[in-house]
């Protein structure tokens, strides 16, 4: 490969590369709290609701593992303006990334309802907790320390999912530098950079997480 | 009061307790001990009978009536059930704040003292899992008396704890017999249920089969299978 590497014609866009790296984290940890929200809901259900809503919240969770995310968005973006929604690229992928990882989540938190330490929930019960203070209280805590280790695994992947928005023009980082590629043609470059703020973006919330886990929930995480 | 499913785990319970009265339960695993206690504070659900306190029923039929039994009852279990997420004071006062709406300083200060009488003031700010089990079980008699009940139900408060922390825990309840709370006491400390006991309650298989002062119950049995109960234990 006979390739000269001219890093000044790329330099200059890396303010933009950034600006579109702030785009992607927002959109991770909007959909990732979304979908926290989701999948802590649809575990509750799936803990102490009745059979029908157990089975809705089955259908769901079945449904969005079971297809692909770009599909999901394809559908969100395209099929729904029919029925008169009519959504931005970007609201439209923040929704399915959330109800996407809403399922994942769901999964995932079902697994904390299942490893629920017993006695908490007869003391709370024993004390007139309503199932809502239940959650929110002792269940919601256990699940954040003893599922650490996946959440934040969860929410990684959501930062690297968000480079699926490029496909709806949405400029956050893949988006803006496919359009810096576009611009300079200096694809190792462009690819390069923006490989490397991935990795940074990645680290410094792998580290943001564990210590927001060691503060939050006392958990014992390693930093990096 | 009667509870149960195919085959009833409780028949036929039937105590008159007086208030300031410490009631000893005792009886061979599986005689019902347990889920008397777990009735009457509503975590099962009685298939038949009453309990009345100060002459009011205690409605059991369903999850909003059940707070009756929970103003009335508190529970302290045998493995001391404390929430692992939140300090020692905040094991005590949440209950008050969330579920009585309390005002939130005020619930914290009758907490750090309740604290205080139970002999944990410096450990308002521990995590359980900082506390011995003694401290721990002082803990949750401590977040049940927040509550204010009028009876307080301890559950075999002693049998998961290292027998050097028993005594601590033990001092604690009869401090709280000699300032004049109604309890029910299952155990299996037979010298401390005859101590702080004004009367001791023998159950099997679902039944009160005897009940009187300790000294007749112990020493004194009538039913048959009261005496081979007594004699088991004394032969430790």
């Amino acid at each position: 490969m006979n390739y000269s590497l001219i890093w000044s014609q790329v330099t200059p866009h890396i303010p933009y590369l950034l600006g579109g790296a702030a785009l992607t984290l927002q959109l991770a940890v909007i959909s990732f709290l979304a979908g926290w929200a989701i999948g802590l809901v649809n575990a509750s259900v799936l803990h102490f609701g009745p059979r029908p809503a157990r089975l809705a919240v089955q259908g769901y969770v079945t449904f969005f593992i079971n297809t692909p995310l770009l599909v999901q968005i394809f559908f969100i973006f395209f099929v729904l303006p029919d029925a008169g929604i009519l959504l931005s690229p970007y609201a439209a992928v923040a929704i399915g990334m959330s109800l996407n990882a809403g399922a994942y989540l769901t999964e995932i938190q079902r697994a904390g309802f299942q490893s629920l330490r017993r006695e908490e929930i007869d003391a709370a019960t024993a004390m007139g907790f309503s199932v809502p203070q239940m959650v929110w209280y002792v269940i919601l805590p256990h699940i954040a320390k003893a599922l650490y280790p996946p959440l934040s695994n969860q929410f990684i992947i959501q930062v690297m999912t968000t480079s699926i928005a490029a496909i709806f023009a949405v400029e956050e980082l893949t988006g803006r530098a496919y359009n810096v590629n576009s611009l300079t043609f200096r694809s190792l470059e462009v690819f390069s950079i923006t490989a490397v703020i991935y990795v940074v973006l990645t680290l410094a919330c792998s580290m943001a997480l564990a210590l927001l886990g060691r503060w939050l929930f006392r958990v014992k995480a390693r930093i990096l | 009061m009667s509870y149960g499913g195919k085959a009833d785990v409780l028949r036929g319970v039937s105590l008159d307790v007086e208030r300031g009265e410490v009631i000893g339960l005792i009886g061979p695993s599986g005689s019902g001990k347990s889920t008397i206690l777990r009735t009457l504070v509503g975590l099962l659900k009685p298939k038949a009978g009453q309990v009345t306190v100060d002459g009011a029923p205690v409605d059991y039929a369903s999850r909003s009536s059940l707070r009756t039994a929970r103003d009335r009852f508190a529970i302290v279990f045998q493995q001391y059930n404390l929430f692992q997420n939140m300090t020692a004071l905040r094991n005590v006062a949440i209950a008050p704040t969330l579920v009585k709406k309390r005002d939130r300083g005020q619930v914290e200060a009758e907490a750090r003292a309740l604290l205080a009488r139970v002999g944990l003031a410096e450990k308002v700010n521990a995590y359980p899992d900082e506390l011995s089990g003694g401290q721990q079980q002082r803990v949750a008699i401590a977040r049940a008396l927040a509550l204010k009940p009028d009876i307080l139900l301890l559950d075999e408060v002693t049998a998961a704890l290292d027998p050097e922390l028993v005594g601590e825990v033990l001092d604690t309840i009869r401090a709280l017999q000699r300032d004049g709370m109604t309890m029910l006491i299952v155990s299996h400390e037979m010298g401390f249920i005859r101590e702080v006991a004004s009367r001791v309650a023998f159950l099997d298989q679902g039944s009160v089969v005897e009940v009187g002062p300790p000294a007749d119950v112990f020493d004194r049995p009538t039913s048959p299978r009261l005496r081979d109960f007594t004699s088991r234990i004394l032969r430790h």
